[in-house]
């Protein structure tokens, strides 16, 4: 049995704006519940007060059921944890403080091996076992065979950094799913799973009895897994009761009728407001007045008071004005192109608005590809060549800009770059504004969340004067309105697009479907092909 | 020292296997003490120490048994 109850919570940003307000809602047991949101609107910092890292400045949270989370930057590791230490910390508390707690004492026999230190060792040693740690343990080799393939005790000082962002995730995934906590907080958990680990993801989350809260923008995951639907915007949170099918009516059904009671009450202030001037000037000339002139005053202070209902959210404005130009009809020919190690040779032809999907299993050298095209250095064989006025712009997958993390927007923008001209604090701020990011403008790059980050990247293409758009994971961290915005600026630029993704709802949108396939063979296909097998590399 | 985290099977076939460590425990202290203190003397030490471990779960409980009598007998006889 696993629940949570969020009951009034309030959380104010350290610069003193009310980030969460009343936010109140229940996830039952067994529930698969979708929390979904624009990129900053708290929901990563509302997973963090449910999991208990951050303290709520009101309100409260009961939970039933062992919690086991996954954070955000799971799938990022690149410090020296090793798969040991990642599973502990996953572990429940009492598991991780009877482990750290033998750990302790072992150091410590190694300094001193007296009586009293053997003694604590073999305490701790009884409390491991109390506290079910060595079934924990044969959990672990259970994991680790299916997320890695190897036994715990070949894997346990590996550094996680050894791992693929995929791997990472998979390894928590594994040992959250089988392990003893009812309630599971994923934030974002598909990100870095190529295609099988979503249905993978989606198959063990819809078979779970557990009861679980979880993040993400996979429009795919979210219509297969949520059967309930929790949104953050306007400040605070509502609950919608069905699956993701049906939410985007439920929404639009939702503003308006906040939009309707808010324009009542509204229409009731002013007829209040009008009666108390009547009034006003009645009682100066009819004492008899000014006792209903006093009540109606009452009344109006009561009125204000109640305050008024919450409107409608406001709608993230994002518009996304991918131009393009016209350019040669053949964009793009390669000519038994091979990228050393990664595909057999593969001829390929793109013509002037072809919309690519490249498809394909994690390490099959798509990302090579689009690097290739972008102009950086990549080992290659073979030939390529791009058609007459046709100007790549790239987006990174990992937004791996170091240079930028220090620098503000603003400032990136007003440099500007080789082949994009710098632009005035104005057009700077009007470009970022519609892109959502007027309040980011100043704030360092590296300070930016993923989606922020992924929507300056889109910025920076509209005004590069790109005619071909070479995009590596675009929608990884954009929530899901920004995506449909992105897919509605491709769907109107003038030019060319090759997008490697593993958004299956994304890759939809497209025409034609190269797949890079875990044999090495690079092929055409006439559908989206999502299941092609896991690249094997020796370990 | 190591930790085994693997547990065993049942409590019957542990109590066999931990009878068993520990006879083989006795047999080593007794040798490795041979001149120094008695059979009987290091069997009692080594009994004392499997009941002042008795809380310790089974795969570890031979080697800690024998550290632990083998610091005592240190203790008592040098």
């Amino acid at each position: 049995m696993g629940s949570v109850d969020v009951t009034g919570v309030r959380h104010t940003l350290p610069d003193g704006r009310v980030l969460l307000d009343a936010v109140s809602f229940r996830i039952g047991d067994g529930a698969r519940a979708a929390l979904v949101g624009e990129n900053g609107a708290g929901k990563t910092t509302l997973l963090r007060i449910i999991s208990g890292d951050l303290t709520p400045e009101a309100g409260s949270i009961s939970r039933a059921g062992g919690l086991g989370v996954m954070r955000q930057f799971i799938g990022s590791v690149r410090d020296e944890t090793t798969v040991q230490r990642f599973l502990v910390d996953l572990a429940p508390p009492a598991v991780r403080a009877a482990w750290d707690a033998v750990e302790n004492a072992e150091l410590a026999l190694m300094e001193t091996d007296d009586e009293p230190t053997q003694l604590a060792y073999a305490a701790a040693l009884g409390h491991w076992g109390d506290v079910g740690g060595y079934d924990v343990e044969v959990t672990w080799d259970t994991v680790t065979v299916a997320a890695l393939g190897v036994p715990y005790d070949r894997c346990k000082y590996r550094e996680l950094s050894t791992l693929s962002g995929g791997e990472q995730k998979r390894l928590a995934l594994e040992w959250l799913l089988r392990g003893p906590d009812q309630v599971l907080l994923l934030d974002e958990p598909d990100n870095y799973l190529d295609v099988p680990g979503k249905r993978w993801l989606e198959e063990r989350l819809r078979e779970t009895r557990k009861t679980v809260l979880f993040v993400s923008h996979d429009r795919e995951l979210l219509s297969r897994v949520a059967d309930r639907v929790v949104t953050v915007e306007g400040g605070t949170t509502w609950v919608h009761g069905g699956d993701f099918a049906a939410y985007p009516a439920a929404r639009i059904a939702r503003h308006e009728r906040l939009a309707e009671v808010r324009r009542r009450w509204e229409e009731e202030h002013e007829r209040l407001v009008e009666l108390v001037r009547t009034l006003q000037q009645q009682a100066k000339n009819s004492p008899d007045m000014a006792s209903r002139y006093s009540a109606a005053q009452t009344r109006l202070a009561r009125f204000e008071a109640a305050g008024a209902p919450p409107d409608r959210p406001p709608e993230q404005s994002v518009t996304m004005r991918l131009r393009g130009g016209r350019t040669g009809v053949r964009v793009l020919v390669a000519e038994q192109l091979e990228l050393d190690g990664l595909m057999r040779p593969f001829d390929l032809e793109v013509d002037y608005g072809d919309r690519i999907a490249v498809l394909g299993s994690n390490g099959a050298g798509k990302s090579h590809f689009l690097r290739l095209l972008a102009g950086q250095e990549v080992a290659h064989r073979g030939g390529w060549r791009l058609g007459a006025r046709v100007v790549p712009g790239f987006f990174a997958q990992t937004h791996a800009h170091p240079d930028w993390l220090d620098r503000t927007p603003v400032d990136l923008l007003w440099h500007g770059e080789p082949g994009r001209p710098g632009v005035d604090r104005g057009r700077a701020m009007a470009t970022l504004r519609r892109y959502g990011l007027v309040v980011q403008g100043d704030q360092p790059f590296g300070s930016l969340s993923g989606g922020q980050q992924a929507r300056f990247q889109v910025l920076l293409l509209e005004l590069s004067g790109a005619t071909l758009l070479l995009l590596d994971e675009p929608t990884d961290n954009l929530d899901v309105l920004s995506a449909e915005s992105l897919e509605q600026a491709l769907a109107a630029f003038d030019g060319t697009v090759i997008a490697v993704t593993h958004d299956r709802w994304f890759a939809r949108t497209f025409d034609r479907f190269v797949v890079f396939g875990a044999d090495g063979r690079v092929y055409e296909s006439p559908e989206p092909v999502f299941d092609e097998a896991r690249v094997q590399r020796a370990r | 020292m190591t930790r085994s985290r693997i547990p065993s099977p049942s409590p019957s076939v542990d109590d066999l296997r931990i009878d068993l460590a520990v006879d083989l425990a006795v047999d080593r202290l007794a040798e490795e003490f041979d001149d120094r203190a008695e059979t009987q003397t290091v069997v009692d030490v080594v009994r004392t120490c499997r009941n002042d471990l008795s809380g310790v779960p089974a795969t570890a409980l031979p080697e800690l048994v024998e550290r632990l009598a083998r610091h005592r007998l240190l203790v008592a006889v040098g």
